[in-house]
């Protein structure tokens, strides 16, 4: 195996069972490798199975069949090198920003004044250091976001799974918060499996897109964006990509593609 | 997939008379005197009727005695003598003292046994599985229905009044405790376990303090029910207590000593109640806030 490649899916089956319709494959024999400088953006409809996949390499589900690994590792159960940032953010309200992001290294039991320092070195990273004690409580969604996205790397992780993280935020910092993540994946050399809906999204963030369709159809298809950053979502080499997306993205349906847009 | 639901709790605790607007100092202390004086319009206007009642004759003074009386028996109850007033004087402290401790004791068993049986209780699936229906079962039987078993286990003492007042609080904070757990937004489990906390980690750090809220719901409803069966177990057992008083006193027909011992299980239940929120105060500073800061 190559050392690069850190995530690795090999015929990764996931089925669910439920009185109203019975054995439901949700994953059918996906595959997919990424290497460390991959930004993979997974992009499909509510129900395609995206957040069970990314679930499934987090280590909290586990396959019905086939299996996962991290950097040549098979994954069994949750851990710090693969670490989750939630559309809900996650954070624990009795503790503050520094202290949320510091959880992990005190499970860990790391000294008080390393921890804090390393707190502090991500904190900033985020665009948080003046905010390093305030209670997340009192934060808007956009920074307890950037806390939650502190948290996430202060792991050290191999692999950072983002699962729509910014779909609870407005227009307005959802465009900032992309941005940021953009300039922190560069700054971090972090690898990123980002799971959205938004064509946009996709389109901004990702080096590789891969287009998922529900019913365990699985991935239709990979796009991949070497448009320089940032992107402006307003191109013409955007939209041309925004349209090629959408055609995977609906190609197992009997309507082309081009009857929904316009 | 999504959890969008997540966030919808938070806006159903939204604590109204909280504005996010903080009032200056001056216009603040006005808000307090006026809350204040509203809130004394209705107590004032029982009294007054209760008076009223008493000068119109409608019962027998013996039987209904005026507010004034009443608060004559309290004062000589908690500092009067014997030589000068007789029976009922000066004892209120002792009876304070022998209710306190039975409820204080009681109470505290219920709340750490209540606590280190939910959380488990609501953590494991095979605990759950293992207590639950136990718990559910014992629940619907009335505390009051334990008292013969009571008294034949542990005597007309202080054990029984103990057992009594720990069984009644028992049920509220283990049941509020074990819905608080289970309670906990399951993504902050996840993170918990992202970052290596298993087991006991998991509860402590993560478990325990999201469920707070919910167990602190628990223990007030249980210290209500703590001077409940305290007062329970001393109109059936116990030679003391403020019950015990009320009941004495009854028996020789002192009804403003039955009125004067209603207040003060009153008072005695109020501060006790303001003790527990001060606590909570403390610990959940954080989830009163998010209700406050919810839309």
């Amino acid at each position: 195996m190559l050392s690069n490649e850190i995530v690795v899916c090999e015929n990764l089956y996931r089925s669910f069972y439920s009185k109203e319709f019975g054995t439901k494959d949700v994953l059918r024999n996906i595959n997919f490798r990424m290497s460390s400088e991959d930004f993979v953006v997974i992009i499909g409809p509510s129900g395609c199975g995206k957040s069970t996949l990314l679930n499934i390499i987090a280590g909290f589900d586990s396959p019905t069949a086939g299996r996962v690994m991290v950097r040549g590792r098979v994954v069994e159960e949750p851990g710090p090198e693969k670490a989750m940032v939630f559309q809900d953010y996650a954070l624990l309200p009795w503790l503050n920003a520094r202290e949320n992001v510091e959880i992990g290294l005190r499970i860990q039991k790391v000294p008080r004044a390393d921890r804090k320092a390393r707190a502090l070195r991500v904190l900033d990273l985020v665009g948080l250091s003046a905010s390093a004690e305030l209670p997340v409580y009192k934060m808007s969604g956009g920074m307890q976001q950037r806390v939650s996205i502190a948290r996430a790397l202060a792991l050290e992780p191999v692999v950072l799974l983002m699962d729509e993280p910014f779909g609870a935020v407005d227009a307005f910092q959802r465009a900032i918060m992309q941005r940021e993540l953009t300039r922190i994946w560069k700054a971090t050399n972090a690898s990123i499996i980002f799971v959205t809906h938004s064509l946009d999204e996709a389109i901004f963030l990702g080096n590789r897109v891969l287009a998922m369709a529900p019913g365990g159809i699985g991935i239709t298809g990979e796009l991949s964006i070497d448009l320089p950053r940032p992107r402006d979502p307003m191109s013409m080499d955007f939209a041309a990509l925004k349209r090629k997306l959408f055609g995977m993205l609906t190609a197992h349906l009997d309507e082309p593609a081009n009857t929904f847009l316009e | 997939m999504v959890d969008t639901t997540a966030d919808e709790p938070r806006s159903t605790l939204a604590v109204s008379g909280h504005t996010e607007t903080a009032p200056s100092g001056s216009s603040r202390l006005l808000d307090v005197l006026r809350a204040t004086g509203i809130g004394l319009v209705v107590p004032s206007l029982f009294v007054l009727i209760w008076w009223l009642t008493v000068v119109a004759g409608v019962f027998p003074e013996s039987v209904l005695p005026s507010p004034v009386t009443v608060v004559k028996s309290l004062w000589i109850w908690a500092f009067g003598n014997k030589e000068d007033h007789g029976l009922y004087a000066g004892t209120l402290s002792l009876a304070i003292m022998a209710s306190g401790a039975r409820v204080i004791v009681g109470y505290t068993i219920a709340a750490v046994l209540g606590i280190a049986i939910g959380v488990p209780t609501g953590a494991s699936r095979v605990i759950g599985q293992l207590i639950d229906p136990f718990i559910q079962l014992m629940r619907p039987i009335p505390i009051t229905a334990w008292v013969p078993l009571s008294l034949i286990f542990f005597g007309f003492d202080f054990k029984n009044a103990v057992f009594l007042v720990a069984l009644g609080s028992f049920f509220p904070i283990v049941v509020n405790t074990i819905e608080g757990v289970r309670g906990v937004n399951r993504n902050l489990v996840k993170v918990g376990r992202m970052v290596g906390a298993r087991k006991l980690k998991l509860l402590w750090f993560f478990i325990l303090p999201a469920s707070l809220p919910s167990i602190f719901v628990g223990l007030r409803l249980g210290i209500g029910l703590a001077w409940v069966l305290v007062i329970v177990a001393e109109l059936l057992s116990v030679k003391n207590g403020i019950g015990y008083t009320l009941l004495d006193a009854y028996s020789f027909n002192r009804f403003d000593v039955v009125i004067a011992a209603m207040i003060m299980l009153g008072v005695m239940g109020f501060l006790s109640d303001r003790i527990i929120l001060g606590i909570q105060k403390i610990f959940l500073r954080w989830h009163h806030e998010v209700s406050i800061h919810a839309e």
